[in-house]
């Protein structure tokens, strides 16, 4: 077996040090401005790829990050079972319990929350192509993608938002968080099939087939999967130790499930979402397991991957002020008319409506995942991407306290 | 019977410390001053005036006859019983037989019967009827093929307009519902259904009496909250335990006192799995709980809420309208 070389190694641990302590340094400094960890993370990336210390100290920044490509070979490894186990998390979250028993409201929401944001994120790109960077390939592929891009959501500042303002456990924090849900399930389902057509022009499989394998692959795990988990956790919570067997299994499955998709032509973290659905929906995945799951991930495995994100993109160099603009106004424009018109059809309330809306627009980790992926399959350029990281940040730094104003608004109104 | 799930001892940690209780056990979250609970005095044995009974002249229609005597002479309400199928005078004297040995000296009681769909006509006969409180006998574990068709007691149970009582194990010497649990899950329906519930319970003269609570995914907002330092998660696990104590407490504040031994709990996972384990683990003798209406097909391909209590019933079931 090939194997690292001394310095390679010395390398490898020297980059997770430097990015795993980047990250919490600037992850508490999100914290102390009350920003989700991802801001910082981001930012930390930012500092040390090549927009700052490449820039200002590009032997320090050649030291570290281009001596040894071995070494960065090992980072990519690491990154890529990262963007998995985010995805893996990302599924587990989603709570089918929750969505059948929102009803039409939340199904409201999440229908307009996705439709329009996806169509004001479709149609900009198909006729403003060259505008966002698109040269050449699929002019479809890429409209859609960025329809896609606009209509996914970042639960975990979602949830972390309601839970700020109080509002997790009213009706309306729950229309919210099962609207994402569901917003988040068929987004990917969506981006799943866009990844396989890429660079696959030539001989590739058909697009009937690939949505028949997305969909059929889902269903296939939230029902059957999911039966056959049911059955099987039980006995590992009962045998093995716990909650070591639990963990290590299901991460065990999630990869296997990841490597299946792959295999198919579906893109790897697709599978590690949808196998998290079925497991995080599980009765037998208690709590506390789920819990340790997300700490391990959130705090090992993200922070590199975040800080990595910094890594490959200058992010001064390619910031188009412009692009930044009108990528924020259409995220904006498209989640919060889309799930304002959602909840006004629901019969919420004016204020309760925008509410909804800002706490949907959050997009946070999901779409920078998503924005790397396309960048790393050349369906989008490195300004776009810095356009969507962006946009990322912005919407999920606002959504709280727009979210915040809305409500403080519609309590005025009622008194 | 199944052991304490893991996902029972797993939701207060915090809790759990400041109790000094043993970590296997619930942490009883709450026990309430006896003086302090109310629940309404008027009318508490009148709740259920019209009680219905579907017979089906199995090996159980005795102990169901027996079981539902009981419930008369309890509420002092009247007897309707239902039979969806043909009358012929063998069962007619095998049910006058029973009746006489039950039933002798009640004076209002009529016996109904009806031939069409068994769900269908036991709904229409308890409209009919303006039945308060139908009791039917179901088995405790649905095979796959009647789970997905659907059996008369899942229908009945959605679709009554009044309060349905399940007996999966009706005796012919009745006793009575002493372990009762409570769904106290946030729901629209879940003030009225600890209202009738605790009055059912003071009828039953129930000895203990468990409200569950569920805090909604709980293992998802702590990994959020873990963005806090140790302190502040701390601070969170307490809140998110005590914000759902605090939801139970304020509607029994809002009913009339009793004497009733109350302890409220507060549970992590699918609230009706939670409930199903917890009513297993401490061997209840009833189950009272809500229903929400709209239920279609996709339901039990995804089964959920009372889905999940219907799979597989822990004990009697009473389901409050």
């Amino acid at each position: 077996m090939e194997k690292l070389t001394h310095n390679e190694v010395v390398m490898l641990l020297l980059q997770l040090a430097t990015m795993l302590f980047l990250a919490r340094v600037f992850a508490e400094i999100a914290r102390k401005f009350k920003q989700p960890a991802v801001v910082g993370e981001i930012l930390a990336g930012i500092l040390i790829g090549p927009t700052i210390l490449g820039t200002f100290f590009p032997e320090g920044f050649e030291f570290l990050f281009r001596s040894y490509p071995m070494s960065n070979i090992a980072l990519a490894g690491y990154s890529q079972v990262a963007v998995v186990l985010l995805l893996f998390i990302a599924g587990l979250e989603v709570d089918l319990n929750l969505v059948f028993s929102q009803g039409k409201r939340a199904l409201n929401i999440s229908f307009y929350g996705l439709v329009i944001p996806f169509a004001f994120g479709f149609t900009a790109p198909f006729f403003f192509a060259e505008f966002f960077g698109f040269s050449e390939g699929d002019k479809l592929l890429f409209s859609l993608f960025m329809g896609t891009a606009m209509a996914i959501s970042a639960l975990p500042v979602i949830v972390r938002t309601l839970m700020d303002l109080n509002l997790f456990k009213s009706r309306m924090g729950m229309m919210i968080v099962s609207a994402a849900m569901v917003d988040d399930i068929i987004g990917w389902m969506i981006f799943s099939v866009i990844l396989s057509f890429m660079g696959k022009e030539a001989g590739g499989i058909g697009i009937g087939y690939t949505i028949l394998l997305t969909v059929g692959f889902t269903a296939f795990m939230v029902t059957v999967g999911k039966s056959l988990i049911n059955r099987v956790l039980p006995w590992i919570n009962k045998r093995l130790a716990w909650p070591g067997g639990l963990i290590s299994l299901s991460l065990a499955a999630c990869f296997f499930a990841a490597a299946f998709t792959e295999f198919i032509g579906l893109h790897a973290i697709f599978g590690a979402f949808v196998i998290g659905i079925a497991i995080g929906d599980s009765e037998h995945m208690t709590e506390r397991a789920k819990e340790i799951i997300h700490q391990f991930v959130n705090n090992i495995f993200a922070p590199v991957f975040f800080v990595a994100i910094g890594l490959k993109v200058n992010f001064i160099a390619n910031f188009d002020p412009w692009l930044v603009l009108v990528v924020i106004l259409v995220a904006y424009a498209g989640k919060v008319i889309g799930c304002g018109f959602g909840a006004l059809q629901g019969k919420l309330d004016k204020y309760e409506a925008l509410a909804i809306g800002f706490g949907m627009n959050a997009r946070g980790a999901m779409e920078i995942i998503l924005g790397l992926i396309a960048l790393e399959n050349g369906l989008i350029t490195e300004k776009l991407f810095v356009a969507l990281v962006v946009m990322a940040l912005v919407t999920s730094m606002t959504s709280g306290p727009l979210m915040r104003w809305a409500m403080n608004k519609r309590k005025e109104g009622l008194e | 019977m199944r052991i304490v799930a893991d996902s029972f001892s797993e939701f207060i940690l915090g809790r759990q410390a400041e109790m000094g209780r043993d970590k296997r056990l619930f942490a009883c979250s709450t026990c309430l001053n006896p003086e302090k609970t109310r629940i309404s005095r008027t009318n508490t044995f009148a709740m259920y005036k019209k009680l219905a009974l579907a017979i089906a002249f199995s090996p159980r229609m005795e102990a169901l006859i027996a079981e539902a005597r009981k419930l008369i002479q309890i509420f002092e309400g009247e007897l309707v019983l239902i039979h969806v199928g043909t009358k012929t005078p063998e069962l007619e004297t095998q049910l006058d037989e029973i009746l006489s040995r039950h039933c002798g000296d009640l004076e209002r009681i009529k016996t109904i019967w009806k031939e069409g769909k068994p769900a269908k006509t036991i709904l229409k006969t308890c409209e009919e009827e303006k039945v308060d409180l139908l009791v039917l006998g179901a088995l405790k574990k649905e095979g796959l093929l009647t789970y997905y068709v659907g059996s008369v007691a899942r229908k009945v149970i959605r679709k009554a307009t009044c309060s349905v009582l399940t007996m999966i194990e009706p005796k012919i010497e009745t006793t009575h519902f002493s372990k009762v649990v409570i769904n106290g899950t946030e729901l629209e329906i879940t003030p009225r259904v600890i209202a009738r519930g605790l009055k059912f319970c003071k009828a039953e003269q129930s000895t203990q009496v468990h409200i569950l609570n569920e805090i909604k995914m709980y293992g998802f907002k702590m990994a959020t909250a873990a963005e806090g330092n140790e302190a502040e998660v701390a601070n969170t696990r307490r809140k998110l335990v005590q914000e759902e104590i605090d939801y139970v407490q304020g509607i029994l504040d809002s009913l009339e006192p009793t004497d009733l031994k109350i302890n409220i709990k507060v549970t992590a996972g699918k609230w009706a799995v939670e409930l199903v384990r917890f009513c297993e683990s401490i061997e209840s003798d009833l189950l009272i709980m809500g229903v929400e209406q709209g239920f279609s097909f996709i339901d039990r391909i995804f089964p959920h809420d009372i889905e999940d209590v219907l799979i597989e019933l822990p004990c009697n079931l009473l389901i409050v309208k």
